[in-house]
């Protein structure tokens, strides 16, 4: 099978390529190595939220690093995908694959459709609106008391036919599938020539007008192909936490995903994953760091998380993995002129 | 007989009380070079913006090749022979030069909307990539940033890519603005090595390349066609030097 | 559903209407104007509020409160502008949407720890905690009809300050045209840390005004946030005036909706189906309505620039 073993291929150079990436996400596989003799067992939780969070961050980021469309709404596909798993629940479906099946055409459909609401401005209006949708969700899922309303409502973990996610490490290792397949389609889509084209859009839309193509229906793909990657996240989070409420679409989670790809790295493919790994250690230990500066204001170590985020955004350039990009060249150019010695 | 690959239909324009096109018609033949001159103010931009697309006139009709385009979008438009270099350089400033012509080739093969195979490394768009470099002598430059190159280069690329979708019909909105002498002969000759092969609409402030290079010119003065003939007639034109030339 | 309800929530829409324009219209010039977004104006709203409360507090007077107050929140945006806002105006969009949702946090953050994260409520002053019958048989709260009122009096100041004075040609240029006004040699740094500050007073007064009515808590004005970004969609970016008309109208249909829209749904559909999509469909009127404009309006109904 000459197709097969072509995108094998497409995929090991490309992996290859993407070394960083990939070398964290094999981390991630065998990190429940590390906890089981370390018998640190809450590590694998955080490990899954950092994988859970990353994922919705790389689906952001394929719009907004890649694609230049700051949307401030992506939170509200999350949501859609946990309360996708919640309300089948409701109704007593309880396969998992239905969910996922679920989660992505609900996704899907609504990408579209604030997409195409939405994609018709751009800069300011293109925030605020974004922004607004996500709020209407908000307020949407709030007001369902039959789904939980404001308090939200508990759920069983779905059940993937064989696969009882009960068991230890079984929704770990889903994740990480999920993951590492989200990461692979996102590797195929920023080389193809459709990632190409959106990039291109980012870079100069009357430019790529000039070439016969409408820079619309690109921004609007890619910005569904992203709303359905938040979905799958989200439905993995509800299995995950056990609980779904408005709170996951809450706007300031839109802006923690944000946060996230720019703590990594706008525009790569680790950044996100990075970032999400950043900001959840920031999250343990800044109250720690703060504790034991001034123990009577540990919780409000917020305080030091806002001026930190401005610092990133005025000096932090390229983010985590510009920083490691950098780190690695200037090691090779060391390395090369000692060599020449 | 010549046929038209752009004919214009009484076309008119306005914005509030200004008058920026006025029942405008006029034609460019196939293979030929028609330059478009006017003073500053003329409404020259304002009408390559309504061939273009991204100006819808009042009223009035554009047809390309027989075909009324007057309700198509700039995106259709490419898509049915015009091409169009921007006045200030209008390229894909985040990739090197080869990457810019490899979309441009894409666009053109109607292949972007697949998800597979990695654009860049794929021969044949290299292949073809190249092929729109060498039509303006900048194969050289192919691994250049685009942001890197000096402005005649960038020029050069505009052209580039506006030939790229192979047009029928393409728009040079002041290819030779900002460049110098060197560079100005060098898209002089281009053009003129064009001729034949595509039908063009030049506007250009520079006159002695207009009348090098212009088999018809139409004149524009305040949205109104004043002239329309060869270089010989209109350098005649009593009107023309009194409205325009003379002024110079 | 008597004609006095529907007055009273007509005018408590009117209410709710004008204290949205005073944040709506510092907010939609800093959007129109500077290109910046600045998401930490519902701070602004909060600041404010806190200043008028706690010198409310300290000296047993709402006026002096205000008055104080008033001044105070001006300084707070002029400052604030100068430290970090100005640093970004040439960032792009998310670089500023991030930096401000620094603040956000930061100015959330530093409230609690002054006055803890616990609400604060304050008394309506005793001059204005009676009702007024503004027609025979209609009591309504005085406070609130002397919200509207200031309202619109800063909706006329506004108006005013703007169409008749030589700097607020300037602002009128500058939503226009930013790029061109700059050319123009006017002072286009002293301009905008004015209509910052200008706006982070507006904000402040809105929260000064609610402070008695609702309550004094850190994150109280990221609800307004989100409504009056709602409000400058509709009513176009950069102009005082569409905010005015599209904050009176979400402020009307979000009051009206929540109120009557479930017994209206009641008369068409049945008991429970009424009950369950009512106030869902309330609380999504007013985004209903962002997304109907958006359709066929994409830049307002009355948008700055040309």
């Amino acid at each position: 099978m000459g197709g097969l073993s072509s995108v094998i291929k497409l995929a090991c150079d490309g992996m290859r390529d993407n070394r960083l990436l990939w070398a964290l996400i094999a981390g991630f596989a065998l990190f429940p190595i590390y906890t089981h003799f370390a018998d640190l067992p809450f590590w694998n939780d955080v490990a899954m939220r950092i994988m859970l969070l990353g994922m919705a961050a790389m689906g952001l980021n394929l719009v907004l690093g890649y694609g230049g469309m700051v949307s401030f709404g992506h939170a509200a596909f999350v949501g859609i995908g946990a309360y996708c798993v919640a309300i089948s629940q409701v109704y007593g479906i309880s396969n998992g694959w239905l969910h996922l099946a679920f989660a992505i055409v609900a996704c899907g459909v609504a990408g579209l459709v604030i997409g195409y609401l939405a994609l018709r401005t751009s800069g300011i209006y293109f925030i605020m609106i974004t922004l607004a949708f996500a709020q209407m969700l908000f307020f949407l899922f709030v007001s369902l008391e039959a789904y939980g309303g404001d308090d939200g409502m508990s759920i069983d973990r779905a059940e993937f036919g064989i696969i009882d996610l009960y068991a230890p490490l079984r929704l770990y290792f889903l994740i990480w599938a999920c993951l590492a397949i989200v990461a692979m389609v996102l590797m195929f889509i920023v080389r193809s020539r459709f990632g190409v084209t959106l990039r291109a859009v980012k870079s100069n839309a009357s430019r790529v007008e000039a070439m016969g193509l409408s820079p619309l229906r690109f921004k609007i793909t890619g910005y569904v192909i992203s709303a359905v990657i938040c979905g799958i996240a989200g439905g993995l989070f509800a299995s995950w936490q056990e609980y779904v409420s408005p709170d996951i679409m809450h706007w300031t989670r839109s802006g923690e995903l944000m946060i996230i790809i720019i703590l990594g790295g706008l525009g790569t493919l680790a950044g996100p994953l990075l970032g999400a790994i950043a900001f959840l250690l920031l999250e343990e230990f800044l109250p720690v760091l703060l504790g034991s500066l001034a123990p009577a204001y540990a919780e409000n170590w917020m305080i030091l998380f806002g001026p930190l985020l401005i610092m990133v955004v005025l000096f932090g350039r390229g983010g985590l993995s510009g920083m490691i990009g950098r780190w690695y060249a200037a090691r090779n150019a060391a390395g090369k002129g000692a060599d020449r010695r | 007989m010549s046929k038209a690959v752009l004919e214009l239909q009484n076309l008119h324009k306005s914005f509030g009380a200004l008058q920026a096109t006025r029942d405008l018609s006029f034609c460019v033949n196939a293979g030929e070079i028609h330059a478009l001159i006017g003073p500053n103010g003329a409404g020259k931009t304002t009408l390559i913006q309504q061939i273009y697309g991204a100006l819808k006139p009042d009223t009035g009709t554009v047809l390309l090749n027989g075909r009324d385009i007057t309700g198509l979008s700039v995106a259709d438009r490419v898509q049915a022979g015009i091409g169009r270099s921007f006045q200030i350089s209008n390229v894909l400033m985040d990739f090197t030069v080869l990457e810019n012509a490899i979309i441009a080739e894409q666009a053109r093969l109607r292949q972007s909307f697949r998800f597979l195979h990695p654009a860049f490394d794929d021969p044949d768009l290299q292949t073809g990539a190249h092929k729109i470099l060498n039509r303006v002598g900048l194969d050289d430059r192919a691994a250049a940033r685009a942001s890197d190159l000096a402005h005649g280069e960038r020029r050069m690329l505009e052209l580039a890519l506006a030939l790229a979708t192979r047009p029928d019909l393409l728009l040079l909105d002041e290819p030779m603005a900002g460049a110098g002498q060197q560079e100005s002969q060098r898209m002089s000759q281009i053009i003129n090595d064009l001729r034949g092969t595509v039908a063009i609409l030049l506007i250009e402030h520079d006159m002695d390349a207009v009348f090098r290079l212009a088999d018809r010119i139409t004149v524009l003065v305040e949205g109104a066609v004043i002239a329309n003939g060869t270089a010989d007639q209109i350098s005649h034109d009593a009107a023309v030097r009194a409205a325009y030339l003379g002024s110079e | 559903m008597t004609s006095t309800i529907i007055l009273e929530q007509t005018f408590n829409g009117l209410q709710a209407g004008v204290t949205l324009f005073l944040v709506a219209a510092g907010l939609t010039l800093i959007l129109g104007i500077m290109d910046f977004v600045f998401l930490a104006h519902g701070a602004q709203v909060m600041i404010g509020a806190y200043f008028a409360a706690a010198i409310t507090a300290a000296s047993g007077n709402f006026y002096l409160g205000i008055l104080l107050a008033i001044p105070l929140t001006f300084a707070s945006g002029y400052v604030l502008e100068f430290l970090v806002i100005r640093h970004l105006y040439r960032r792009d969009h998310m670089e500023q949407v991030l930096a401000t949702f620094g603040l956000i946090l930061f100015f959330n953050e530093l409230i609690r720890i002054g006055f803890g994260p616990a609400a604060l409520y304050s008394d309506l002053p005793p001059s204005l905690s009676g009702f007024v019958e503004i027609l025979p048989d209609t009591p309504y709260p005085a406070y609130r009809l002397g919200v509207i009122g200031v309202g619109l009096a800063c909706a006329l100041a506004i108006h005013l300050f703007v169409s008749r004075t030589r700097i607020g040609a300037m602002v009128r240029a500058g939503a226009n045209n930013p790029e061109m006004t700059a050319a123009l040699g006017v002072n286009i740094r002293i301009l905008f840390r004015l209509i910052f500050a200008a706006g982070a007073c507006f904000a402040g007064v809105a929260g000064m005004l609610l402070g008695p009515l609702t309550a004094v808590q850190p994150g109280m004005g990221e609800p307004l946030l989100i409504l009056s970004l709602v409000v400058i969609i509709i009513g176009g970016i950069g102009s005082v005036r569409g905010a005015f008309i599209a904050a009176i109208i979400v402020g009307l249909a979000d009051t009206l909706g929540r109120v009557f829209l479930p017994g209206l749904l009641r008369l068409v559909f049945d008991q429970a189906t009424a009950d369950g999509a009512g106030p869902a469909l309330a609380s999504m009127l007013v985004y209903i309505l962002m997304a109907v404009v958006l359709i066929f309006r994409p830049t307002g109904l009355f948008p700055a620039k040309g």
